[in-house]
């Protein structure tokens, strides 16, 4: 009987192994379809209100691996020239007006809305989460993710893959406890050349923001090779001259 | 009829909101690929309108040094407009950068106008990793937010409103960065070169002299470091460090310290018969940035300013003013109460001129889901005397590149201490920016 408990212990321990290095394996997928480990990018946020009215901020961004991640907005004239900068866990603002960088956390936003900076200087997931679970639901398989440490923005994440193109389709943004901060919609998959094919929007609710959306829209997504200096606070107030 | 006047103000910046909203178009996300286009030439900035009105604190020692020849100024406005252009031209590796300020004020001194360059510089980047700079800049050392005792080429900022670029100075600078895999990310050196003589830099200190000052970066176990170093030249000899480090995904902490040897600084005594001490001014801050789960963000920060002016100090100081004022009432010879302004330029007038200091600021980023409304309450403390401030404010940016600020300002503390002493007991601003 000890036996027959242990190699049953043992299989449902083999399968489930199984079971996660797919998930990790497939979130990693998703990671390298969404953006290439090195990037230059421009993307449009936009806050929407319940009555339509909409502000807009326009940004350059280039990363590099999964620790570095770099950005200027370029509109409107109200934040032209902000940066902002990821080194790991590390986070900077950089205000012309102010003229030296500042510490950010990922949970503040420096564009107001639904997008906080976690989500702006996103690197990839499988960077940040391991799989906890994975089940499927038609066409799509859904992960359930959990934080790696505590540094990260949200601590759960459930995302649904679509299972041919392998990209996401909608993701929960959850506290440990499991109370949704956020959902987002990745939608209108567009060719960006150089083999990225990958949605072009992303749209974002929230019940702590209720009726307001943010919608991210990405533009000329392009492999770039970029110096590691390139990610430093004395670089921040000339990410600009990348262009 | 300067409370309506400041009201006109007010109802003037109110009027031009409804004319910047512009209704948005449901469900529109295009992206023009025209709106990421690269031009070598940029201009921008932004105008500003600000009405302020100030209810004077009759009696107290700065309200004689401002006021003593005016009878019966009881409340004061201001009217200041400001203009501040942005321009940079880009070409190759070099870029020109211009941040020139113009001021035109109507204040209870009448009309007054200025016109200053802020900043003004050639940048060459020969490499991502080197920047060659020749001209007027800010270096903004330290990583204080309301007072940075480290910033040791810097002019002070004004810890009312810490965010406002200031006016930098001309320099021959250059940043050297280096990054790294491991423990030590990054590392880069940056030595300025600051010439202090008759028509440059003037202000900075004695003439005459060819100062050289260097900051040392370290990204180091996720927390940023610097050293600073200014040599003896135009001012004493000062030695400086700073850190800032996230403990967790909103929480920060930051600290500087400065030595300045064989600092020199005038006192009076209460006849107002002035003294020269030199001694090593030991200065230092510990801040820390916290946010809370519902968005609000506290910055709190404690300053102990070695430079500054002991307690017994400021009391002779404010003796002085009050028989100097005595004199000039008595006899009407303005003499005493030049010195007093005098001394008053040279330190004991300064925004935060004594030595031990709590800053606290709270934001509540969007409350009640009410986007881009941001209330916010600053206080700051005089902790040797228990005199303070207290400013609540709203920040409305809902119109794109239109600023809406209304601040208020409370000072409380008996007579003899500093805020207690100031000439404003209350003031009341608004501030309406438009950025181009």
């Amino acid at each position: 009987m000890p036996k027959k408990l242990f190699i049953f212990s043992l299989l449902a321990f083999m399968a489930a192994a199984a079971h996660a290095v797919d998930g990790d394996a497939l979130l990693r997928e998703v990671d390298r379809n969404l953006e290439p480990p090195s990037y230059e990018m421009y993307r449009k946020l936009i806050n929407v209100e319940p009555d339509g009215r909409k502000k807009e901020f326009i940004l350059y961004m280039v990363r590099k691996g999964n620790e570095k991640v770099a950005g200027v907005f370029l509109s409107p004239a109200s934040d032209k020239g902000r940066g902002m900068l990821r080194l790991g866990d590390n986070m900077w603002l950089y205000i012309p007006n102010v003229g030296k960088p500042i510490r950010i956390t990922s949970l503040q936003s420096a564009t107001g809305g639904v997008f906080n900076n976690a989500d702006i200087l996103k690197i990839d997931f499988g960077a940040e989460y391991a799989v906890e679970k994975m089940e499927e639901q038609g066409d799509e398989h859904v992960l359930h993710v959990k934080a790696k440490n505590k540094t990260v923005a949200y601590d759960r994440l459930n995302i649904w893959v679509d299972k041919e193109q392998k990209l996401p389709v909608k993701l929960e943004c959850l506290t440990e406890k499991g109370m949704l901060i956020k959902t987002l919609y990745y939608k209108e998959i567009k060719d960006f050349g150089d083999g990225i094919v990958r949605p072009s929007v992303i749209e974002t609710d929230s019940p702590l923001y209720k009726g307001y959306k943010s919608v991210m829209i990405f533009s000329k997504i392009k492999k770039r090779d970029l110096k590691d200096e390139v990610f430093t606070l004395t670089f921040m107030s000339k990410v600009d001259t990348l262009r | 009829m300067s409370r309506r006047s400041f009201f006109l103000g007010f109802l003037f910046c109110l009027a031009v909101v409804p004319g910047l909203v512009t209704p948005g178009a449901a469900e529109d996300y295009s992206f023009d690929v025209s709106e990421t286009e690269t031009k070598p030439y940029s201009l921008g900035g932004y105008a500003e309108f600000r009405p302020v009105l100030i209810d004077q604190a009759r009696g107290t020692a700065f309200y004689k040094l401002k006021l003593y020849n005016r009878a019966k100024t009881w409340t004061t406005e201001e009217y200041n407009s400001k203009l501040q252009l942005e321009e940079s031209y880009q070409r190759g590796i070099s870029k020109l950068y211009l941040r020139a300020n113009a001021d035109l004020n109507n204040t209870y001194q009448g009309w007054n106008s200025d016109l200053q360059i802020y900043e003004g510089y050639l940048s060459v980047k020969p490499s991502q990793s080197t920047d060659i700079i020749a001209g007027k800049k800010e270096m903004r050392w330290g990583k204080g937010y309301a007072w940075n005792p480290a910033a040791l080429v810097d002019r002070p900022k004004n810890p009312d409103d810490p965010e406002l670029a200031l006016e930098g100075y001309a320099v021959l600078t250059a940043d050297y960065t280096k990054s790294f895999d491991g423990r030590l990310k990054t590392a880069s050196l940056t030595p300025v070169l600051l010439p202090v003589y008759d028509n440059l830099n003037n202000t900075f200190g004695s003439l005459n002299h060819l100062d050289l000052a260097v900051k040392a970066y370290f990204l180091f176990y996720d927390t940023d470091i610097d050293l600073l170093y200014r040599a003896k030249g135009s001012k004493p000899a000062a030695y400086g460090a700073d850190f800032s480090r996230n403990i967790s995904t909103n929480f920060e902490v930051h600290g500087e310290a400065a030595l300045i040897a064989e600092n020199p600084q005038s006192i009076t005594d209460k006849n107002g018969n002035t003294a020269k001490k030199v001694f090593d001014a030991k200065s230092w801050l510990l801040g820390l940035r916290y946010q809370t789960e519902k968005d609000a963000t506290y910055i709190a920060e404690y300053y102990h300013n070695g430079s500054g002016f002991s307690e017994g100090a400021m009391t002779d100081y404010f003796s002085f003013v009050d028989t100097a004022y005595a004199s000039y009432i008595g006899t009407g010879n303005a003499a005493l109460m030049q010195k007093a302004a005098n001394l008053g330029n040279s330190g004991y007038g300064a925004v935060n001129p004594m030595r031990n200091y709590v800053y606290l600021r709270v934001t509540q980023q969007e409350p009640f889901n009410i986007l881009y409304f941001t209330p916010a309450l600053t206080t700051i403390a005089n902790v040797d005397d228990k005199s303070f401030s207290i400013s609540p404010e709203i920040t409305w940016t809902r119109i794109t590149n239109f600023e809406l600020r209304f601040k208020a300002m409370f000072l409380a503390g008996p007579a003899g201490t500093e805020f207690g002493e100031k000439a404003g007991n209350d003031r009341y601003e608004l501030r309406c920016r438009y950025y181009f």
